[in-house]
């Protein structure tokens, strides 16, 4: 479980985040939902550390994050994998060192044992015979199973993906985000989706959570969504043609 | 942002980029990796550019020399003081700032907008030190071998433009060469070196590691990387020949 309490953050006077509160549950996938500018990715940083809230704390399991000094913040971070948006894959490395990365970092593990779990992480993303590529020789979509094999290769306790189906046609969407949810379950992870895809709201969305103008404006799951009064997060919802026919049509 | 404010930054990422490295054997592989990258790759334009410095200042020097009060072995005398002193260590120095320089800052300025940077933090793991201490401490063994190497080489340069042209005779250049040789120039060459190294290796990891933006940023803070490191170099080139030779 995560725990945000009254998390602000302001650049240069404008305020990005006022006074949020969250708690991400273990074994969920939790959505994070918002048009551009309102402070999802803000509020991803600020959770994981990478950018300092100016208020509020963060809490992992019992443990208070923004109150450790970085060497404490390093040994929580093992227990994060987290996908990044353009992947952030390494360049200079192949596909299995990417993945065997953070376990030669941070583990003992002798050099078979880590090929075992980089062949097991990559099949559980259905990757097979690419280890030996580097990331520009693959494709966006295998790229960010890649991402994700790298992600849990470290049996992570919170997995945080920001905007996972951003550049993916809407079949390679679907297959990314089943396995996200899978993955949750089967490792009983905290997962926290950066989303504005709307499929993926009403495929894994065990918990969503509506960002506006840097505020929770609304909580909920995917089912509860469709029937929402709030203006704001109709609007939201209902920009796609294609969610406006469906609740039409039901 | 004023010039204390890049101090502060710089001297903290610095401080970060010298903690322990937390996989010994991790950072051994890097450094290797830096020791070929950054020193053995830049071999060849080291040699070319130091036969070249030999050559010109051996035609230069004994074209200026007219008097018959003054020896024909001077020639070989200023090659050798010119290379040790000044031309090997600084010249070496700014190319390098240059060609390694733009390198390392597009490379981590690469990494630090396409989140590559922000990844490793959250492994855990201390991007300064993982990044940038492997780089420093290659150039710093490194770089003094290249020079040494770029020393012997200009001074070759010179014996053949001698040998090949006639200006000077080969014995009168070796025995110039060899004239009054203090082992003192070598040792102030590899300590201004070891300097230069840390200067073309920290800077444009600094401007790097800051990059915000995309790629037009990246291809500023390499600029701003070897603008600043060449200016950096030769202050400090100035402050140490006058600590260490007055």
């Amino acid at each position: 479980m995560i725990k945000l309490e009254n998390i602000s953050k302001a650049f240069n006077g404008e305020q990005i985040l006022s006074d949020i509160g969250i708690t991400y549950e273990q074994g969920k996938t939790n959505l994070i939902i918002g048009a551009s500018g309102s402070g999802k990715s803000v509020l991803t940083k600020c959770t994981v550390g990478l950018i300092q809230p100016d208020t509020g704390k963060v809490f992992y399991d019992d443990r208070e994050f923004t109150a450790l000094d970085s060497k404490s913040r390093q040994e929580i971070r093992t227990e994060i994998g987290m996908l990044f948006q353009g992947n952030a894959l390494f360049d200079s490395l192949t596909i299995e060192q990417n993945v065997m990365f953070p376990l030669q970092m941070h583990t003992d593990m002798k050099s078979d044992e880590i090929l075992e779990r980089v062949n097991f992480c990559l099949e559980r993303v259905q990757l097979t015979g690419v280890n030996h590529k580097y990331p520009a020789e693959i494709s966006g979509g295998m790229q960010k199973r890649v991402a994700l094999a790298r992600a849990i290769s470290m049996k992570p306790k919170y997995l945080f993906c920001d905007e996972p189906n951003s550049g993916l046609d809407p079949q390679t969407s679907i297959v990314i985000d089943q396995l996200i949810s899978e993955i949750t379950k089967e490792y009983n992870m905290t997962t926290i989706i950066v989303t504005h895809d709307m499929n993926s709201v009403m495929e894994i969305g065990d918990k969503v959570i509506f960002i506006h103008k840097g505020r929770k404006w609304w909580e909920g799951n995917s089912d509860s969504i469709l029937s929402t009064n709030n203006k704001e997060l109709s609007d939201f919802v209902f920009a796609s043609s294609v969610m406006k026919r469906l609740v039409d049509k039901k | 942002m004023n010039l204390l404010s890049h101090i502060g930054k710089f001297s903290i990422l610095i401080a970060r980029a010298f903690s322990k490295p937390e996989k010994m054997k991790i950072f051994r592989r890097q450094l290797m990796f830096e020791i070929d990258s950054l020193g053995i790759g830049s071999m060849g334009i080291i040699a070319i550019i130091s036969f070249f410095m030999g050559a010109v200042i051996t035609i230069q020097t004994s074209s200026n020399i007219d008097s018959a009060f003054i020896p024909a072995y001077t020639v070989g005398f200023t090659v050798r003081q010119s290379m040790i002193l000044e031309f090997a260590p600084t010249i070496i120095a700014l190319i390098l700032a240059g060609k390694v320089g733009s390198n390392i800052a597009s490379e981590i300025g690469t990494m630090r907008v396409s989140e590559q940077i922000d990844a490793l933090e959250i492994m855990g793991i201390n991007s300064a030190s993982y990044l940038i201490l492997p780089k420093i401490t290659a150039a710093v063994i490194i770089n003094p071998f290249l020079v040494i190497i770029s020393m012997f080489i200009g001074m070759a340069g010179g014996y053949i433009v001698a040998w090949g042209t006639g200006i000077v005779t080969t014995s009168e250049y070796l025995y110039g060469l060899e004239y009054d040789f203090k082992i003192f120039g070598v040792y102030y060459a590899i300590v201004k070196t070891i300097f230069f190294a840390f200067i073309i290796t920290a800077i444009p990891s600094y401007y790097g590691y800051y990059t915000k933006g995309g790629s037009l940023a990246v291809g500023a803070a390499s600029t701003k990387a070897v603008v600043t490191s060449s200016i950096v170099i030769l202050l400090v080139n100035y402050v140490l020949t006058q600590l260490l030779l007055i």
